[in-house]
Order: C-alpha cells, then sequence, then structure tokens
C-alpha cells in the first residue's frame, strides 16, 4: 500500500496544532460525500487486509478459547510458516500453494512438541507462567531461525501480477491469501460444528471438567488444539508470504495485532476473528492512507484498551467456540 | 557432621536477631560495592574481568534495579504486568527531552518522569481495577498501553519521532562531568550510581514488605475477595503499589537514558523491553526481596556473556534467554531463592526416610 501513501494529498495545517487530528477526519468525510473513488479500492484493500488477519488471528483464538491459554509463540509460528513455504518452492522447486498444506503439517507436529514441553507441565499454573513459558518458546524459535537463515528478508519468487475489477486494482496475491483465509476458516468451522472430534473440542472449550466428566479426554483435545492452532497459524504465514517479504520478526507485528483482534471479537469466537480481522484491517488500510505515519496503530491500541475496559468478553463474546 | 549442624544452630540464631537484615544487607550491597575490584582480581592467570566487563555489571545491577521496581507491583500485589516498559520509556523521554530541549537538569527532568510514570500507572491501574481486570486480561491491557505509547511517541515530531533523543554534554545545560550533571567520563561512578539506586528501592521494599501496606499487598495477592471482605481497601492499596512502582521504573528508564548516548522508541518502549525489566524478578523469586538481585546476576551476564562470546552467531543470547523463562515457570516457578529451602526439605525427606528404613 505504499504507493497510495504517496498520493495522499498535502492536508491543510498539517505538522502541528490540533489541525493533524481533526484534518484527515474532515478530508475523510469530505471523501465520502464526494464518493471519491479512492474510497472503493481503499475498501478493497481493508478487505484483503483484513481476511489474512483474521485468519492470523484464528489460532490463537481456538487455543485460547479452549485452554485458556495467550500463546505468545503464535507470532513465531506464522513465521516458520513463511519460511517453510519459501523453503518448499525454493529448495524443491514445489509450487507455494502447495507448500501451505506441507508447512501446515509441519507445524501441526510443531505444536504438538511444543505443548507438550512447556505448556502441559502448567497447565493449571497461573496464567502469567503460561505467558512466560510461551514466550520464551518465541525468543528460542525465533532466534534459531535468525541463526538459520540470517535475518534478512526473504522472499517468495512469484510474480502473480493484477486484476482491475471495475477501477479497482487487486493485486493477485493478496487476493489468493483472501481466498485462502475464507476457505481455511470455513473448513474449521464445518470440522468443529459437524465432526465428532470438533464437538469435543467445543465441548472442552465450553467447560473442561464437564468435559472430563462425560469421558472427553482433555489431554489429547489439547494437543489437537495446540496443533491446530499452530498448523492454521503456519496457513497464514504462508498465505501472508504469498504477496509479502518477511524476516524472523515479521511475526511480532502480526502477533500483536492478533490479540487485538481476539479481544475485539470476543475469545474463542470465530465470526468474531473474521469482524474483529476486518476491523484492523480497515483501521490500518485507511488510516495509513489518511493519517500521518503509523498513527493507525495508536486508534487500535485505543480500541484494544477500550475494548477491554468496556467489553472484555469481546463483540461475539461467549457465542461459540 | 556436627559441625555443620553447630553452623546451622548458630545461623539460626542470628537469623532471629533483630539486626540481621541490617548485617545481610550491608553484607550484601558492600559486596556489590566490591564487585568491580573482585573482577579484576588475577586468579591462576585469569581475570573474572576478561568474561564480565564493568559495562556488563551496570546493565546486570540496571535490570536488578528494575526488577526490584516491578516486583513491588506484581510481585507483592500479584497484579502481573507486562507493560513496564511503558514507565521505563517515560522515565527516559521525560529526562531526555527536559535537558535536549530545556536544558534542565536532568535529575529534574528524572523527578518530572518519575511523576509522569506514576500518573500513567495510576491511569493504567484505575481504569483496569474499577473494570475488574484480571490474569490475561489485565496483561494484555498493560501490554496494550506500552505498545500505545510506543507508536503514539514515534508519530510525534515534537519528540523527534522514531528518531529518538541523542544525549546532550553537560555544558549545554550548565554542568560539569559529575554527579550533579548525572555524567561521568568514564564507567566506574556509574557502576557506584546504580548500586545506590537500587539500594533506594531495595530499601523502599523492605519498608513496604515489613509494614502493613505490605501486609494489605500481600493479602491482595493470595487472595483479594477474603482480603476485601475484612476491610483491606483493595482497589486503593493496589493503585500504591502500580504508583510506587511505575515511578522507581521511570528512574531506571532515567538513568538508561543518562548512561547510553541515544534513546529511541524502538529501544526504550521496545516490546522485548517488558520483558527484560520483569524477567529478574520471575527467574530469582517474585515478591522475594532478594529475587530481584539474585535474578538479575544470573540472567543479565549470561545472556551478555553469550552475546559477546558468540557475537557471529546472532540471537544465540535470546535462545538463552527464552530457554531460561521456559525452564524457570516449569521447573522452578518460585524461583532461585526458593532453592536452599526446597534443598533443605529434600535433605529432611531423605534424612527421613533413612531413619525410617534404620
Amino acid at each position: 500500500m505504499g504507493h497510495l501513501v504517496t498520493s495522499v494529498a498535502p492536508l491543510p495545517l498539517q505538522g502541528g496544532g490540533l489541525g493533524r487530528f481533526i484534518d484527515p477526519f474532515v478530508q475523510f468525510l469530505t471523501d465520502i460525500t464526494n464518493l471519491e473513488p479512492v474510497l472503493l479500492q481503499l475498501l478493497a484493500f481493508g478487505l484483503l487486509l483484513g481476511g489474512v488477519y483474521a485468519l492470523t488471528a484464528l489460532g490463537l483464538t481456538m487455543i485460547f478459547g479452549v485452554m485458556d491459554v495467550i500463546n505468545f509463540a503464535h507470532g513465531v509460528f506464522l513465521v516458520v510458516g513463511m519460511y517453510s513455504v519459501w523453503l518448499v518452492s525454493e529448495m524443491a522447486g514445489i509450487s507455494p500453494f502447495l507448500g501451505i498444506p506441507i508447512a501446515a503439517a509441519v507445524l501441526f507436529v510443531l505444536g504438538v512438541v511444543v505443548h507438550v514441553l512447556t505448556v502441559e507441565p502448567i497447565i493449571e499454573a497461573p496464567q502469567q507462567n503460561q505467558l512466560i513459558a510461551t514466550l520464551g518458546v518465541l525468543f528460542i524459535i525465533q532466534s534459531a531461525i535468525e541463526i538459520v537463515f540470517t535475518p534478512d528478508p526473504q522472499q517468495v519468487e512469484l510474480s502473480l501480477g493484477s486484476i482491475q475489477v471495475g477501477g479497482v486494482f487487486i493485486p493477485l496475491g493478496q487476493f489468493y491469501a483472501l481466498v485462502i483465509a475464507l476457505g481455511t476458516m470455513l473448513a474449521v468451522r464445518a470440522f468443529l460444528n459437524r465432526t465428532d472430534l470438533g464437538r469435543k473440542i467445543r465441548g472442552t472449550a465450553d467447560n473442561r471438567d464437564g468435559a472430563r466428566y462425560v469421558g472427553i479426554n482433555v489431554r489429547r483435545i489439547n494437543y489437537l488444539t495446540f496443533g491446530i492452532g499452530a498448523a492454521l497459524a503456519s496457513v497464514a504465514g504462508g498465505s501472508i508470504a504469498l504477496f509479502q517479504r518477511f524476516d524472523p520478526f515479521t511475526g511480532e507485528t502480526y502477533l500483536i495485532n492478533a490479540f487485538v483482534i481476539v479481544i475485539l471479537g470476543g475469545l474463542g469466537s470465530f465470526p468474531g476473528a473474521f469482524v474483529g480481522g476486518l476491523i484492523v484491517g480497515m483501521i490500518q488500510v485507511f488510516g495509513g492512507y489518511y493519517l500521518p505515519g503509523t498513527t493507525a496503530q495508536v486508534l487500535i491500541f485505543l480500541l484494544f484498551i477500550g475494548t477491554l475496559l468496556v467489553k472484555p468478553e469481546g463483540l461475539f463474546g461467549g457465542a461459540e467456540a | 557432621m556436627s559441625a555443620i549442624e553447630t553452623v546451622r544452630d548458630r545461623y539460626r540464631t542470628f537469623d532471629d536477631q533483630r539486626y540481621a537484615p541490617l548485617v545481610k544487607g550491608v553484607a550484601l550491597f558492600g559486596l556489590l560495592a566490591a564487585l568491580p575490584t573482585i573482577i579484576e582480581i588475577d586468579v591462576a592467570g585469569m581475570e573474572l574481568a576478561a568474561l564480565l566487563s564493568l559495562k556488563v555489571l551496570i546493565l546486570t545491577v540496571i535490570y536488578a534495579y528494575t526488577a526490584q521496581a516491578w516486583n513491588i507491583m506484581s510481585g507483592y500485589t500479584g497484579q502481573f504486568s507486562f507493560g513496564h516498559a511503558a514507565f521505563f520509556g517515560i522515565g527516559a523521554y521525560a529526562t531526555q527531552a527536559l535537558v535536549v530541549d530545556a536544558a534542565v537538569n536532568p535529575w529534574i527532568g528524572m523527578l518530572v518522569g518519575g511523576v509522569l510514570a506514576g500518573g500513567y500507572g495510576l491511569i493504567i491501574g484505575a481504569l483496569s481495577f474499577r473494570f475488574k481486570l484480571q490474569g490475561h486480561y489485565f496483561a494484555l491491557a498493560t501490554l496494550a498501553f506500552a505498545e500505545l505509547l510506543r507508536f503514539v511517541v514515534t508519530n510525534m515530531s515534537e519528540l523527534n519521532g522514531a528518531n529518538g533523543y541523542f544525549k546532550a554534554f553537560p555544558r549545554d545545560y550548565g554542568a560539569e562531568y559529575g554527579l550533579v550533571a548525572f555524567q561521568f567520563q568514564n564507567d566506574l561512578p556509574y557502576y557506584y550510581l546504580i548500586v545506590g539506586f537500587l539500594l533506594v528501592v531495595t530499601l523502599v521494599s523492605w519498608v513496604i514488605k515489613n509494614s502493613w501496606v505490605g501486609l494489605y499487598f500481600f493479602a491482595i495477592r493470595e487472595d483479594e475477595r477474603a482480603a476485601a471482605s475484612v476491610g483491606v481497601p483493595s482497589f486503593r492499596y493496589k493503585l500504591i503499589g502500580v504508583a510506587v512502582s511505575a515511578f522507581f521504573t521511570a528512574l531506571g528508564g532515567a538513568y538508561w537514558s543518562m548512561y547510553f548516548n541515544t534513546i529511541r522508541p524502538d529501544t526504550v518502549f521496545a516490546l522485548f523491553k517488558n520483558v527484560e525489566l520483569l524477567l529478574p524478578a520471575v527467574v530469582g523469586g517474585p515478591g522475594t526481596l532478594l529475587g530481584p538481585i539474585v535474578g538479575s546476576f544470573i540472567v543479565t551476564p549470561v545472556s551478555e556473556i553469550a552475546r559477546t562470546t558468540f557475537s557471529d552467531i546472532n540471537g544465540l543470547d535470546r535462545i538463552i534467554y527464552g530457554a531460561f523463562l521456559v525452564a524457570i515457570v516449569i521447573y522452578s516457578p518460585r524461583g532461585v531463592v526458593s532453592w536452599p529451602s526446597q534443598a533443605r526439605a529434600l535433605w529432611k525427606r531423605v534424612r527421613g526416610d533413612e531413619e525410617v528404613s534404620e
């Protein structure tokens, strides 16, 4: 979206006083009343970004919902997904689109291993302990990637080009990422709602003790959830790699935004993750266009804090697992 | 065996004396003060200084200090803060902004930073406690407040945006190198200054722990509802914990900004800074007086030595950091300082078993 930012009209009064807070909104409202075509373009970019964001939050919200664990390693799982897809397509010459399911399988195993080694021993401990342990996992994996692949940014060699739909410019890489995100979300939803195993996961999310009483093997559900959560992160990472350069630290920004989306949409809620993803995506795209620098991120954090305080259960809180 | 028991009994008699904490404190800080000399002692042709430079010592004591400050809020009242970088950064920025832009003495800047951070802490606390955020939600809220400041400062041209501040020379604010200027021409005075900071925050922590304020804090940590039901004004006391902790953390940030040459939003407000500030307390033993200090002397030198020894392998220090995090919460959530008493308990059990088998 860099090319969009450069085309922004110079705003009056920018750089000082209260004007810099008010002018962007005035500009935004004028554009709406004038029905500027740029709005449609921004909306398309917001949708493309928001869909991918929703997918980055999906695995996090699932682990959060079922196990009540904040998985700080989620961002680095995303990065492992990016590097797996890149490795598969660079080294083995397989299409990155086929690389994504391979990455998901790798990450499922990694997720289960991480769970067994670090989360399972302290699943009953105070919540901050799991937070610290998964943070440790984040540092270990992130630095391991940095040592093996150097901190230099990498890129999947793929020139997909773009299409024009009714004057709206759509980069195909981002479009495919959105399609993958939507497809994955629908598949996971069907799995949770229609299969026996999925129902067991939802049951465990609702009530861990109750699940135990009716004979669900909660330990196995935990393994499965953590594995699926990690696999979902790698699908998200893999689809981001289709259109963006990445380095070992790319995960941090996505992780923070994924937290915001999970809280915004409501812990463990799938429609919540989707709507939350769209909201954050739209704020970033519109904010990036109208507001100077990274001010959009300030708005996102204010929204985050506001939600935590006023409605910590989120927009769709408690609706379903 | 009996000799060991005599020593143990002697130690217990000493431990019961009223002056025992004073003696221990003097011994600890005497050791800290002697460390720069100790590391230069030549042992069999090897100096400890080859591994442990004065710079590493300074860094170690900085993190001991900030962990001690974090401990007042999170260790004592049990409100786990994951966003202390907010206070640290406020201290650093208030000091540099006043020194560089207004030629104010850094000591004044530091106090202004402390008060501002205390105020920000009160806002965070008042909002979060009023809306009853707990556990994960509280930790995420504190993190969000810290990240919020990082992006606000990055986007404020008044605070030089992403470029941050470059430390001014003492003459720029009408002072000479020395204590008044908060700047020295070599590292040794910096070391004694931060040891002095640590002494102050440790004394404050000791006073809190041994007063009814500390009693209230610990009651809130153990069971807030029970504490409230017997009349502990928990809301007010949690706020006191946050404000005191934020104030002292900001002073650490001010010191940081006067020791290193530059500060940027990406260094003092960094996501990783939140972890660095609290880790020594978690490793050493949250809620204890000695924990943050012991923890920092374990964590900081190890990761610094890893960084310098394997400088060609970028990131190895973070792997060690991560391994510490995982290992400590799994195997010893009460921290390193709990090891002696656990070893004693183990010893008792082993001996007890022997007696039974006889």
